[in-house]
Protein backbone atom coordinates (compact mmCIF):
# COMPACT_ATOMS: atom_id res chain seq x y z
CA UNK A 1 0.00 0.00 0.00
CA UNK A 2 2.75 2.35 0.74
CA UNK A 3 4.94 1.76 -2.58
CA UNK A 4 1.55 2.54 -4.49
CA UNK A 5 0.47 5.60 -2.61
CA UNK A 6 4.20 6.33 -3.52
CA UNK A 7 3.90 6.30 -6.94
CA UNK A 8 0.56 8.01 -6.73
CA UNK A 9 2.11 11.14 -4.77
CA UNK A 10 4.78 11.44 -7.98
CA UNK A 11 2.03 10.92 -10.63
CA UNK A 12 0.21 14.20 -8.49
CA UNK A 13 3.72 15.92 -8.52
CA UNK A 14 4.17 15.25 -11.61
CA UNK A 15 0.97 15.75 -13.20
CA UNK A 16 -0.56 19.17 -11.39
CA UNK A 17 -0.03 23.17 -12.21
CA UNK A 18 -0.13 23.78 -8.19
CA UNK A 19 2.85 23.71 -5.93
CA UNK A 20 2.63 20.35 -3.50
CA UNK A 21 4.69 21.15 -1.06
CA UNK A 22 1.87 20.62 1.50
CA UNK A 23 0.32 17.87 -0.48
CA UNK A 24 -0.67 15.04 2.03
CA UNK A 25 -2.15 11.88 1.75
CA UNK A 26 -5.31 12.88 3.02
CA UNK A 27 -5.53 16.38 0.95
CA UNK A 28 -9.00 16.79 -0.64
CA UNK A 29 -7.25 17.15 -4.30
CA UNK A 30 -9.77 18.36 -6.04
CA UNK A 31 -11.49 20.65 -3.23
CA UNK A 32 -8.23 22.15 -3.58
CA UNK A 33 -7.91 22.57 -6.82
CA UNK A 34 -4.53 20.18 -7.71
CA UNK A 35 -6.91 19.09 -10.68
CA UNK A 36 -9.30 20.25 -12.98
CA UNK A 37 -11.35 18.41 -15.36
CA UNK A 38 -8.82 17.64 -18.03
CA UNK A 39 -6.41 16.55 -14.82
CA UNK A 40 -9.15 13.92 -13.70
CA UNK A 41 -9.45 12.56 -17.25
CA UNK A 42 -5.62 12.14 -17.30
CA UNK A 43 -5.55 10.67 -13.35
CA UNK A 44 -8.16 7.58 -14.56
CA UNK A 45 -5.93 7.12 -17.86
CA UNK A 46 -3.28 6.73 -15.48
CA UNK A 47 -4.94 4.76 -12.90
CA UNK A 48 -6.61 2.20 -15.77
CA UNK A 49 -3.09 1.81 -17.07
CA UNK A 50 -0.79 1.56 -14.59
CA UNK A 51 -2.82 -0.84 -12.23
CA UNK A 52 -4.86 -2.18 -14.45
CA UNK A 53 -8.34 -1.37 -13.47
CA UNK A 54 -11.50 -0.37 -15.28
CA UNK A 55 -13.48 2.65 -13.60
CA UNK A 56 -16.90 2.44 -14.51
CA UNK A 57 -19.24 5.50 -14.18
CA UNK A 58 -20.57 4.25 -11.14
CA UNK A 59 -17.23 4.34 -9.89
CA UNK A 60 -16.90 8.46 -10.28
CA UNK A 61 -17.88 9.46 -6.77
CA UNK A 62 -15.99 11.56 -4.26
CA UNK A 63 -15.18 8.52 -2.04
CA UNK A 64 -13.17 7.31 -4.50
CA UNK A 65 -11.16 10.40 -5.67
CA UNK A 66 -11.58 12.87 -2.92
CA UNK A 67 -7.60 12.26 -2.00
CA UNK A 68 -4.51 10.09 -2.59
CA UNK A 69 -5.60 7.71 0.47
CA UNK A 70 -8.88 7.20 -1.37
CA UNK A 71 -7.40 6.61 -4.26
CA UNK A 72 -4.87 4.34 -2.78
CA UNK A 73 -8.36 1.92 -1.51
CA UNK A 74 -10.67 2.65 -4.65
CA UNK A 75 -7.53 0.96 -6.34
CA UNK A 76 -6.99 -1.97 -4.34
CA UNK A 77 -10.70 -2.79 -3.81
CA UNK A 78 -10.34 -2.90 -8.17
CA UNK A 79 -7.26 -4.85 -8.44
CA UNK A 80 -7.02 -6.73 -4.75
CA UNK A 81 -3.32 -8.24 -6.21
CA UNK A 82 -1.70 -4.84 -5.59
CA UNK A 83 -1.28 -5.50 -1.78
CA UNK B 1 -24.15 51.60 -2.59
CA UNK B 2 -25.77 49.17 -1.04
CA UNK B 3 -26.30 46.07 -2.80
CA UNK B 4 -30.10 45.26 -4.33
CA UNK B 5 -32.01 42.74 -2.42
CA UNK B 6 -31.55 39.81 -4.60
CA UNK B 7 -34.67 38.36 -6.60
CA UNK B 8 -35.18 36.59 -10.02
CA UNK B 9 -35.62 39.98 -11.55
CA UNK B 10 -32.53 41.13 -10.29
CA UNK B 11 -31.17 40.82 -14.27
CA UNK B 12 -34.03 42.55 -15.96
CA UNK B 13 -33.14 46.00 -17.90
CA UNK B 14 -34.70 48.15 -16.46
CA UNK B 15 -34.40 50.71 -19.26
CA UNK B 16 -33.97 49.52 -22.38
CA UNK B 17 -33.91 52.35 -24.39
CA UNK B 18 -30.83 54.23 -22.69
CA UNK B 19 -28.72 50.72 -22.73
CA UNK B 20 -29.27 50.32 -26.55
CA UNK B 21 -28.35 53.55 -27.26
CA UNK B 22 -25.04 53.24 -24.63
CA UNK B 23 -24.13 49.75 -26.68
CA UNK B 24 -24.71 51.44 -29.80
CA UNK B 25 -22.57 54.27 -29.88
CA UNK B 26 -19.87 52.74 -28.56
CA UNK B 27 -20.00 50.10 -31.10
CA UNK B 28 -19.99 52.63 -33.45
CA UNK B 29 -17.52 54.89 -31.88
CA UNK B 30 -15.11 51.13 -31.33
CA UNK B 31 -15.71 50.47 -34.80
CA UNK B 32 -15.03 54.04 -36.72
CA UNK B 33 -12.94 55.54 -34.19
CA UNK B 34 -11.10 52.91 -32.27
CA UNK B 35 -10.47 50.54 -35.14
CA UNK B 36 -10.92 52.99 -38.08
CA UNK B 37 -13.11 50.79 -40.43
CA UNK B 38 -15.36 51.52 -42.86
CA UNK B 39 -17.94 48.82 -41.29
CA UNK B 40 -18.64 45.54 -39.76
CA UNK B 41 -18.63 41.93 -40.95
CA UNK B 42 -20.17 39.63 -38.49
CA UNK B 43 -20.31 35.30 -38.24
CA UNK B 44 -24.49 34.61 -38.34
CA UNK B 45 -25.26 31.40 -36.82
CA UNK B 46 -28.66 31.60 -36.78
CA UNK B 47 -28.44 31.60 -33.16
CA UNK B 48 -29.52 34.34 -29.89
CA UNK B 49 -25.79 35.75 -29.40
CA UNK B 50 -24.85 36.76 -33.55
CA UNK B 51 -28.87 37.93 -34.18
CA UNK B 52 -28.61 40.34 -31.17
CA UNK B 53 -25.19 41.46 -31.99
CA UNK B 54 -26.43 41.81 -35.52
CA UNK B 55 -29.04 43.91 -34.91
CA UNK B 56 -27.33 46.32 -32.37
CA UNK B 57 -24.85 46.79 -34.78
CA UNK B 58 -26.99 47.21 -37.86
CA UNK B 59 -28.97 49.83 -35.60
CA UNK B 60 -25.05 51.72 -34.59
CA UNK B 61 -23.95 52.06 -38.20
CA UNK B 62 -26.49 51.60 -40.83
CA UNK B 63 -27.12 47.74 -42.40
CA UNK B 64 -25.51 49.11 -45.59
CA UNK B 65 -21.66 49.52 -43.70
CA UNK B 66 -22.59 45.69 -42.79
CA UNK B 67 -21.90 42.06 -44.18
CA UNK B 68 -23.04 38.93 -42.58
CA UNK B 69 -21.45 35.72 -43.11
CA UNK B 70 -23.15 32.55 -43.50
CA UNK B 71 -20.47 29.63 -42.87
CA UNK B 72 -22.87 25.59 -42.88
CA UNK B 73 -20.78 22.84 -43.01
CA UNK B 74 -21.54 19.42 -43.20
CA UNK B 75 -22.94 18.78 -39.57
CA UNK B 76 -25.01 22.64 -39.34
CA UNK B 77 -28.41 22.39 -38.86
CA UNK B 78 -29.97 23.26 -41.95
CA UNK B 79 -32.51 25.51 -39.79
CA UNK B 80 -29.46 27.55 -38.97
CA UNK B 81 -29.10 29.21 -43.01
CA UNK B 82 -33.21 29.93 -42.97
CA UNK B 83 -32.92 31.77 -39.41
CA UNK B 84 -30.18 33.48 -39.95
CA UNK B 85 -31.67 34.72 -43.53
CA UNK B 86 -34.66 35.93 -42.30
CA UNK B 87 -33.02 37.83 -39.55
CA UNK B 88 -30.54 39.69 -41.99
CA UNK B 89 -33.60 40.38 -44.38
CA UNK B 90 -35.66 42.10 -41.63
CA UNK B 91 -32.71 43.98 -40.53
CA UNK B 92 -31.88 44.86 -44.52
CA UNK B 93 -28.04 43.44 -43.85
CA UNK B 94 -26.43 41.77 -46.85
CA UNK B 95 -25.95 38.33 -46.47
CA UNK B 96 -23.83 35.47 -48.17
CA UNK B 97 -23.03 32.06 -47.73
CA UNK B 98 -19.48 30.11 -47.52
CA UNK B 99 -19.62 26.49 -47.32
CA UNK B 100 -16.90 25.51 -44.68
CA UNK B 101 -17.06 21.71 -45.42
CA UNK B 102 -14.35 21.26 -47.77
CA UNK B 103 -12.16 23.85 -45.84
CA UNK B 104 -12.38 21.23 -42.69
CA UNK B 105 -12.01 18.20 -45.28
CA UNK B 106 -8.89 19.97 -46.30
CA UNK B 107 -7.72 20.49 -42.19
CA UNK B 108 -8.76 16.55 -41.38
CA UNK B 109 -11.18 18.02 -39.25
CA UNK B 110 -13.79 15.01 -39.85
CA UNK B 111 -11.38 12.37 -40.27
CA UNK B 112 -9.18 13.15 -37.42
CA UNK B 113 -12.50 13.67 -35.17
CA UNK B 114 -13.50 10.22 -36.40
CA UNK B 115 -11.04 8.15 -35.89
CA UNK B 116 -11.15 9.32 -32.15
CA UNK B 117 -14.75 8.30 -31.58
CA UNK B 118 -14.33 5.12 -33.43
CA UNK B 119 -11.02 4.13 -30.94
CA UNK B 120 -13.79 4.75 -28.06
CA UNK B 121 -17.09 3.22 -29.85
CA UNK B 122 -15.38 0.90 -32.79
CA UNK B 123 -18.98 0.09 -34.89
CA UNK B 124 -19.38 4.55 -35.42
CA UNK B 125 -19.54 4.73 -39.09
CA UNK B 126 -20.25 8.89 -39.84
CA UNK B 127 -21.90 7.48 -42.69
CA UNK B 128 -24.75 5.96 -40.56
CA UNK B 129 -24.52 7.63 -37.01
CA UNK B 130 -23.92 10.64 -35.27
CA UNK B 131 -22.01 11.37 -32.65
CA UNK B 132 -21.52 14.38 -29.92
CA UNK B 133 -20.14 14.82 -26.56
CA UNK B 134 -20.83 17.03 -23.79
CA UNK B 135 -19.80 16.76 -20.04
CA UNK B 136 -21.44 14.14 -17.34
CA UNK B 137 -21.63 15.52 -13.99
CA UNK B 138 -21.74 13.22 -11.40
CA UNK B 139 -24.33 14.88 -8.92
CA UNK B 140 -25.36 18.77 -9.50
CA UNK B 141 -22.41 20.19 -7.25
CA UNK B 142 -20.60 17.28 -6.86
CA UNK B 143 -16.57 18.30 -5.86
CA UNK B 144 -15.50 15.75 -8.72
CA UNK B 145 -15.06 17.74 -12.12
CA UNK B 146 -17.00 16.98 -14.73
CA UNK B 147 -15.50 14.50 -17.38
CA UNK B 148 -16.65 14.45 -21.01
CA UNK B 149 -19.06 11.80 -22.39
CA UNK B 150 -19.18 10.87 -25.78
CA UNK B 151 -22.72 10.08 -27.32
CA UNK B 152 -22.75 7.83 -30.63
CA UNK B 153 -26.83 8.00 -31.76
CA UNK B 154 -26.73 4.35 -33.79
CA UNK B 155 -28.74 3.93 -36.90
CA UNK B 156 -31.68 2.89 -34.69
CA UNK B 157 -31.70 6.06 -32.81
CA UNK B 158 -30.52 4.16 -29.46
CA UNK B 159 -27.46 5.60 -28.16
CA UNK B 160 -24.06 4.13 -26.80
CA UNK B 161 -22.57 6.52 -24.30
CA UNK B 162 -19.15 6.31 -22.95
CA UNK B 163 -16.97 8.54 -21.23
CA UNK B 164 -13.89 9.60 -23.25
CA UNK B 165 -10.15 8.91 -22.15
CA UNK B 166 -8.46 12.28 -22.47
CA UNK B 167 -6.42 11.92 -26.15
CA UNK B 168 -9.89 11.23 -27.60
CA UNK B 169 -11.50 13.66 -25.71
CA UNK B 170 -8.67 16.24 -26.81
CA UNK B 171 -8.45 14.82 -30.18
CA UNK B 172 -12.25 15.40 -30.96
CA UNK B 173 -12.17 18.83 -29.14
CA UNK B 174 -9.05 20.26 -31.14
CA UNK B 175 -10.42 18.48 -34.10
CA UNK B 176 -13.91 19.97 -33.94
CA UNK B 177 -12.39 23.64 -33.18
CA UNK B 178 -11.39 24.02 -36.66
CA UNK B 179 -14.69 24.78 -37.91
CA UNK B 180 -14.87 27.93 -35.18
CA UNK B 181 -11.62 28.97 -36.46
CA UNK B 182 -12.07 28.32 -39.67
CA UNK B 183 -15.28 30.30 -40.08
CA UNK B 184 -13.16 33.17 -37.79
CA UNK B 185 -10.67 32.91 -40.62
CA UNK B 186 -13.01 34.01 -42.90
CA UNK B 187 -14.69 36.51 -41.47
CA UNK B 188 -11.66 37.81 -41.28
CA UNK B 189 -10.71 37.40 -44.92
CA UNK B 190 -14.27 39.63 -45.53
CA UNK B 191 -13.51 41.98 -43.11
CA UNK B 192 -9.91 43.12 -44.85
CA UNK B 193 -11.64 42.86 -48.18
CA UNK B 194 -13.72 45.63 -47.34
CA UNK B 195 -11.81 47.39 -44.47
CA UNK B 196 -14.38 46.44 -41.68
CA UNK B 197 -14.16 45.85 -38.20
CA UNK B 198 -15.15 41.81 -36.87
CA UNK B 199 -17.77 41.57 -34.45
CA UNK B 200 -17.42 38.91 -32.03
CA UNK B 201 -20.35 37.26 -30.59
CA UNK B 202 -20.08 35.59 -26.85
CA UNK B 203 -21.73 36.44 -24.32
CA UNK B 204 -20.92 37.45 -20.79
CA UNK B 205 -21.32 33.48 -19.54
CA UNK B 206 -19.31 32.20 -22.55
CA UNK B 207 -16.47 35.02 -21.78
CA UNK B 208 -16.30 33.93 -17.80
CA UNK B 209 -16.52 30.45 -18.20
CA UNK B 210 -14.69 30.06 -21.10
CA UNK B 211 -17.52 28.84 -23.94
CA UNK B 212 -15.42 29.80 -26.72
CA UNK B 213 -12.50 28.50 -28.94
CA UNK B 214 -9.51 30.74 -28.77
CA UNK B 215 -8.54 32.68 -32.07
CA UNK B 216 -12.32 31.10 -33.30
CA UNK B 217 -15.65 32.01 -31.65
CA UNK B 218 -13.43 34.07 -29.23
CA UNK B 219 -11.69 36.22 -32.06
CA UNK B 220 -13.37 39.16 -33.27
CA UNK B 221 -12.58 43.29 -32.97
CA UNK B 222 -15.42 44.07 -30.43
CA UNK B 223 -17.85 42.21 -28.22
CA UNK B 224 -20.69 44.41 -27.98
CA UNK B 225 -22.64 41.55 -25.45
CA UNK B 226 -19.68 40.39 -23.83
CA UNK B 227 -21.02 41.73 -20.26
CA UNK B 228 -24.60 40.85 -20.98
CA UNK B 229 -26.03 38.18 -19.34
CA UNK B 230 -27.94 35.67 -21.64
CA UNK B 231 -31.25 36.69 -20.26
CA UNK B 232 -30.77 39.84 -21.04
CA UNK B 233 -29.57 39.52 -24.42
CA UNK B 234 -33.22 37.61 -24.85
CA UNK B 235 -34.99 41.02 -23.77
CA UNK B 236 -32.82 42.89 -25.81
CA UNK B 237 -33.96 40.33 -29.11
CA UNK B 238 -37.49 40.89 -28.11
CA UNK B 239 -36.98 44.60 -28.20
CA UNK B 240 -35.10 45.08 -30.97
CA UNK B 241 -37.41 42.47 -33.11
CA UNK B 242 -35.05 40.03 -33.24
CA UNK B 243 -37.37 36.61 -35.57
CA UNK B 244 -39.28 34.97 -32.68
CA UNK B 245 -38.02 31.63 -34.56
CA UNK B 246 -34.22 32.04 -33.19
CA UNK B 247 -35.65 33.19 -29.91
CA UNK B 248 -37.92 30.47 -29.08
CA UNK B 249 -34.82 28.38 -30.48
CA UNK B 250 -32.96 26.00 -27.75
CA UNK B 251 -30.06 27.57 -27.85
CA UNK B 252 -27.33 24.23 -29.27
CA UNK B 253 -23.59 23.97 -30.17
CA UNK B 254 -24.47 23.17 -33.92
CA UNK B 255 -21.11 21.53 -34.11
CA UNK B 256 -21.54 18.26 -33.77
CA UNK B 257 -23.74 15.69 -36.02
CA UNK B 258 -26.07 14.69 -33.41
CA UNK B 259 -27.95 17.71 -31.77
CA UNK B 260 -26.74 19.16 -28.38
CA UNK B 261 -27.88 21.71 -26.46
CA UNK B 262 -25.51 24.09 -24.91
CA UNK B 263 -26.72 22.91 -21.50
CA UNK B 264 -25.90 19.33 -22.50
CA UNK B 265 -22.52 20.51 -23.83
CA UNK B 266 -20.96 23.09 -21.08
CA UNK B 267 -23.60 24.09 -18.95
CA UNK B 268 -25.45 22.61 -15.81
CA UNK B 269 -28.12 24.63 -15.54
CA UNK B 270 -31.21 26.29 -18.36
CA UNK B 271 -29.20 30.14 -19.23
CA UNK B 272 -32.04 31.90 -16.42
CA UNK B 273 -31.04 29.80 -13.81
CA UNK B 274 -26.93 29.86 -15.08
CA UNK B 275 -27.47 33.76 -15.21
CA UNK B 276 -28.89 33.87 -11.47
CA UNK B 277 -26.47 31.90 -9.83
CA UNK B 278 -23.69 33.77 -11.79
CA UNK B 279 -24.94 37.28 -11.36
CA UNK B 280 -24.90 36.31 -7.03
CA UNK B 281 -21.86 35.15 -7.28
CA UNK B 282 -20.06 37.20 -8.74
CA UNK B 283 -21.57 40.52 -6.98
CA UNK B 284 -21.02 38.10 -3.70
CA UNK B 285 -24.62 37.60 -2.37
CA UNK B 286 -24.45 35.08 0.87
CA UNK B 287 -25.40 31.62 0.10
CA UNK B 288 -28.66 32.14 2.58
CA UNK B 289 -29.79 35.19 0.83
CA UNK B 290 -29.96 33.62 -2.10
CA UNK B 291 -31.10 30.04 -1.31
CA UNK B 292 -34.78 31.04 -0.56
CA UNK B 293 -34.91 32.87 -4.25
CA UNK B 294 -33.34 29.97 -6.30
CA UNK B 295 -35.16 26.98 -4.28
CA UNK B 296 -31.83 25.64 -3.69
CA UNK B 297 -29.93 24.49 0.23
CA UNK B 298 -27.33 27.40 0.81
CA UNK B 299 -24.90 24.36 0.76
CA UNK B 300 -25.53 23.97 -2.98
CA UNK B 301 -25.45 27.76 -3.65
CA UNK B 302 -22.16 27.34 -2.20
CA UNK B 303 -20.92 24.48 -4.37
CA UNK B 304 -21.90 26.05 -7.50
CA UNK B 305 -19.77 29.50 -6.35
CA UNK B 306 -16.82 27.38 -5.98
CA UNK B 307 -17.46 25.31 -9.39
CA UNK B 308 -17.80 29.22 -11.04
CA UNK B 309 -14.56 29.90 -8.90
CA UNK B 310 -12.05 26.71 -10.57
CA UNK B 311 -14.10 27.25 -14.17
CA UNK B 312 -13.00 30.62 -14.00
CA UNK B 313 -9.63 29.44 -13.05
CA UNK B 314 -9.26 26.85 -15.27
CA UNK B 315 -10.38 28.57 -18.38
CA UNK B 316 -8.26 32.06 -17.44
CA UNK B 317 -5.48 30.41 -20.45
CA UNK B 318 -8.51 31.35 -23.07
CA UNK B 319 -9.01 35.26 -21.72
CA UNK B 320 -5.47 35.26 -21.91
CA UNK B 321 -3.97 37.16 -25.22
CA UNK B 322 -0.60 36.59 -26.10
CA UNK B 323 1.94 37.17 -23.16
CA UNK B 324 3.98 39.97 -24.39
CA UNK B 325 5.87 41.81 -21.52
CA UNK B 326 9.75 39.82 -22.25
CA UNK B 327 11.11 43.46 -21.62
CA UNK B 328 14.91 42.62 -20.33
CA UNK B 329 16.84 45.25 -21.81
Amino acid sequence: MDELKKELFAYVKENTFKETDSLKSDTKIFIEGVFDSMGFALLLDFLETKFQIQAEDSDLVEENFESIDAIADFIVRKNPELV
Amino acid sequence: MSKPKFSRDILKIQDMETLIDQLCTRIREDITVRHKRYGAVIGLSGGIDSSVCMALTARAIGPEKMLGVMMPEKDSSPDSEELARELAAKFGVRVIKEVITGALDGFGCYARRDQAVKDVVPEYDPSTHKMKIGIKHEGKGSKLPPLFHLTVVNPDGSETVKRLPSLQMRTIIAASNFKQRSRMSLVYYHAEQLHYAVIGTPNKHEVAQGFFVKFGDGGGDLFPIGNLYKTQVYQIAEYLGVPKGIIDRTPTTDTYSAEQTQEEFFYEFPHDIMDLLWYAYENDYDPAEVSPVMGMSAEEIERNYRNFERRSETTEYLRTPPINDYIFI
